[in-house]
């Protein structure tokens, strides 16, 4: 009796022994294979002028696993282009892989060179920056000179905003073109007698109009500062660079000289003036962007920086009545063209990924007229593909920003992604200034330290 | 003969106790830490099975990042605010509660031990309530004394923000430690009292003299747990309340290390934070125990 007990608990430790090895061992397989990843490479990169023909008449085949993301935009349209796409590739099996934590949980297929062959990068976790530093991106740009969608059309030429690239080279192609900007009650404006305001002088005016009839002016999110960041410094300073934006994407380069130019002072003052005149709600500095949100629909606010999904994303909360104004920026001069930045959201094809053939005629499939208002319709935001959707069931106020976006009188600035170091070092530098706590030469060099130590 | 076989059977019988418990302990603490420690030698965004070994370039960075030395401040702040003000309001309530005679101790108990129950993320939430300038409590409340309402942002100070941080993770502290003094309390022998009341000892002597060093042992765990949860655990309030903002004045060691490895992408230099974490949490104890180290009293 006394040996069976005995027996049985060395078998339960042997097993338990077993286990925890074997998971120790597949771990080790992983890393082990990861460097063979790149060995599929070749046979990917000889079939690619397959995939560069416009009518997809290559049969295509084997598995093909699209990683999508699940957040504001939702995912009905990527359960339509997935199917879509499916019954026109009859003998491909695609996989599916969405959700809103499917960036964690495919990360470690990242790790171990396993990736999924085609991904949708939005959300916490993905940073396409980084990804292209680390070489988990297929180069695109030989492809895309001549790539051309499933109506024969050129990819390059639908698109409304060009990709970002990396020393010249394009990695990702924006998929979402989502405009920052400054938001206020139209109703309230109007029975309080205040005017709308076009650029920053009347901003200022009708700020001091607020101020004195007892709303506090502005509010913005200090615990998330890239909003106010996102929607109103980066297009003070194209405004101050007499609306070149180059100089953004300078920054995003980590060149130094580009945020010691005077157009990023000049902007940055601009936040002083704000602040000084005290028009920044003291609350911002301590709250989330839904406490700044809902301050703003309670009136007790006027102007909020904030993004094109904001009526979307609050929804459920929008008073009776309340009616959104909009304008990408309001820190132009008077007469001065209007600055939109840009949030996008891009899709690229995994360089370690087994199907790249298939990956880019998804691509092909994905950028064509039709997703385009597809995408407006289901997911409620603009799309980057040029098109008409005003006849499409996308809501009115996408066809609105679709209609500011493509408007010769704006200047919108492509997608920009910075370095995460430096882009947290902007973040707080402008939370320190909105409370005073620094100088906007403090703030130059602040961030200029971090882009040195982030070049070396 | 029979001897020998009864002992092997006895140590084949505790081996098979022991050596499960061990082999988890190694998979599942011994073996992260020291891959935690492998990781803290690497360039690594944590992100792709890009490594480059940079040796210990991610410990020299952190000598000179001034983030890192103000979060360890942090850390010891809390620990020390946690600490003072934890063991002195569960002491003061153990000792209320079980010498003074209250009729509804049991209630007043429960009530303290409530927070406990409380998950800290909820807490974290409940309290950005209270300090919301503009529906929290705490402003509403000191508005009742004043003409004008009070509008102060008590997350958003320029500096020493931390201090804010300490009255919700004390609130959420005190009742376990109080059940844990409450039960010490209560095993030391009614005599004791009767016997120092006799000679003449007030509350407080009796306090003084009979209480603490027959709690002392459990004072010293209290302390210890204390400062071992908050150099490890203040992450999650942190992370809650401000995200170690605003400007990183609230940043702590875990928050830092959060940062670091997923939102900045530099898992290694996050990984080698949290080997300092460990290091520091290791030294601080053994400082601790030197410091508290105090005869046994035994009760016999």
């Amino acid at each position: 009796m006394v040996t069976k007990k005995k027996i049985a608990a060395i078998g339960i430790a042997a097993i338990l022994a077993a286990v925890s090895l074997s998971g120790c061992g597949s771990k080790k397989e992983e890393t082990v294979s990861s460097p063979s990843a790149p060995a599929s490479s070749p046979k990917a990169s000889a079939s690619e002028p397959a995939s560069q023909t416009p009518d997809n008449t290559v049969k295509l085949t084997g598995d093909f696993e699209v990683q999508y993301f699940v957040g504001g935009y939702g995912d009905k349209w990527w359960k339509q282009v997935i199917a879509d796409f499916q019954a026109a590739n009859p003998d491909l099996h695609v996989i599916e892989s969405g959700g809103p934590k499917i960036n964690d949980q495919m990360k470690p297929r990242w790790i171990g060179g396993n990736p999924p062959d085609f991904v949708y990068i939005d959300g916490a976790g993905l940073n396409d920056r980084q990804m292209v530093e680390d070489g988990q991106l297929e180069d695109l740009t030989d492809w895309l000179k001549d790539a051309k969608n499933v109506d024969g059309d050129l990819i390059l030429d639908i698109l409304a905003q060009p990709p970002q690239q990396y020393d010249g080279k394009i990695f990702n192609i924006p998929l979402v073109l989502n405009s920052w900007g400054i938001f206020w009650n139209k109703a309230l404006f109007k029975e309080k007698g205040w005017t709308e305001p076009t650029d920053f002088s009347s901003f200022l005016e009708v700020g001091e109009k607020i101020k004195a009839d007892g709303v506090t002016p502005f509010i913005h999110t200090g615990k998330y500062p890239y909003y106010i960041n996102g929607a109103f410094l980066y297009p003070a300073i194209v405004s101050a660079n007499n609306n070149d934006f180059s100089v953004l994407q300078d920054m995003a380069a980590n060149k130094v000289e580009a945020f010691e130019s005077p157009a990023v002072l000049a902007a940055l003052n601009k936040i002083v003036a704000m602040r000084d005149k005290g028009f920044i709600d003291k609350a911002s500095i301590q709250i989330n962007h839904t406490d700044s949100q809902m301050l703003f629909l309670q009136n007790k606010d006027a102007f909020i920086p904030n993004g094109l999904w904001l009526p979307n994303e609050m929804s459920k909360d929008v008073p009776q009545g309340f009616d959104f104004g909009f304008i990408p920026s309001i820190t132009q001069d008077a007469g001065g063209k209007v600055v939109a930045n840009t949030s996008t959201a891009t899709v690229a094809v995994a360089k370690n990924g087994k199907n790249k053939e298939a990956a880019k005629a998804f691509l092909q499939f994905v950028f064509s007229k039709a997703q385009a208002s597809q995408w407006a319709e289901l997911s409620g935001a603009p799309s980057n593909i040029k098109g008409d959707i005003s006849n499409s069931n996308a809501p009115n106020f996408v066809k609105d920003a679709a209609k500011f976006l493509t408007s010769p009188d704006t200047v919108v600035i492509p997608t920009i992604t910075y370095n995460a170091d430096v882009d947290k070092a902007m973040m707080d530098a402008t939370d320190a200034l909105t409370i005073n706590k620094i100088t906007p030469e403090e703030w130059v060099k602040r961030v200029t330290e971090v882009v040195k130590k982030v070049g070396k | 003969m029979n001897s020998r076989t009864e002992k092997r059977q006895r140590n084949l019988f505790i081996a098979s106790f022991i050596l499960p418990t061990l082999l988890f302990f190694g998979v599942f603490t011994i073996y992260p830490v020291v891959q935690g420690l492998y990781y803290s030698f690497f360039d690594w965004s944590g992100m792709s099975n890009k490594k480059t070994f940079i040796g210990f370039d991610n410990f020299k960075d952190m000598f000179h990042d001034p983030i890192v030395w103000r979060a360890i401040g942090n850390d010891y702040f809390l620990v020390a605010g946690k600490v003072i003000g934890i063991m002195a309001i569960a002491t003061f309530f153990a000792v209320a509660l079980t010498r003074f005679g209250f009729k509804m101790t049991g209630f007043f108990r429960s009530i303290f031990f409530i927070p406990n129950v409380i998950s800290v993320v909820v807490i974290g939430v409940l309290w950005n309530f209270i300090y919301n300038p503009q529906i929290g409590f705490l402003n509403a409340f000191l508005s009742l004394f004043t003409k004008e309402q009070v509008t102060i942002t008590w997350l958003g100070f320029t500096d020493h923000t931390i201090w804010m941080l300490l009255p919700p993770a004390v609130w959420a502290g005190i009742g376990f430690y109080m059940i844990l003094l409450i039960a010490a309390i209560q095993s030391i022998p009614a005599s004791y009292y009767e016997a120092a009341c006799i000679e003449g000892a007030g509350q407080w002597r009796q306090f003084r003299s009979v209480t603490v060093p027959l709690v002392w042992e459990q004072i010293k765990v209290s302390v210890l747990n204390i400062m071992m949860t908050t150099l490890n655990g203040s992450f999650v309030i942190v992370w809650i309340m401000t995200e170690g903002g605003p400007d990183n004045s609230t940043q702590v060691m875990g928050s830092y290390l959060y940062q670091m490895a997923f939102r900045q992408f530099h898992f290694g230099y996050g990984a080698s934070i949290g080997f300092i974490i460990l290091i520091l949490s290791l030294a601080t104890t053994i400082l601790l125990q030197r410091l508290m180290r105090h005869e046994a009293v035994e009760m016999s």
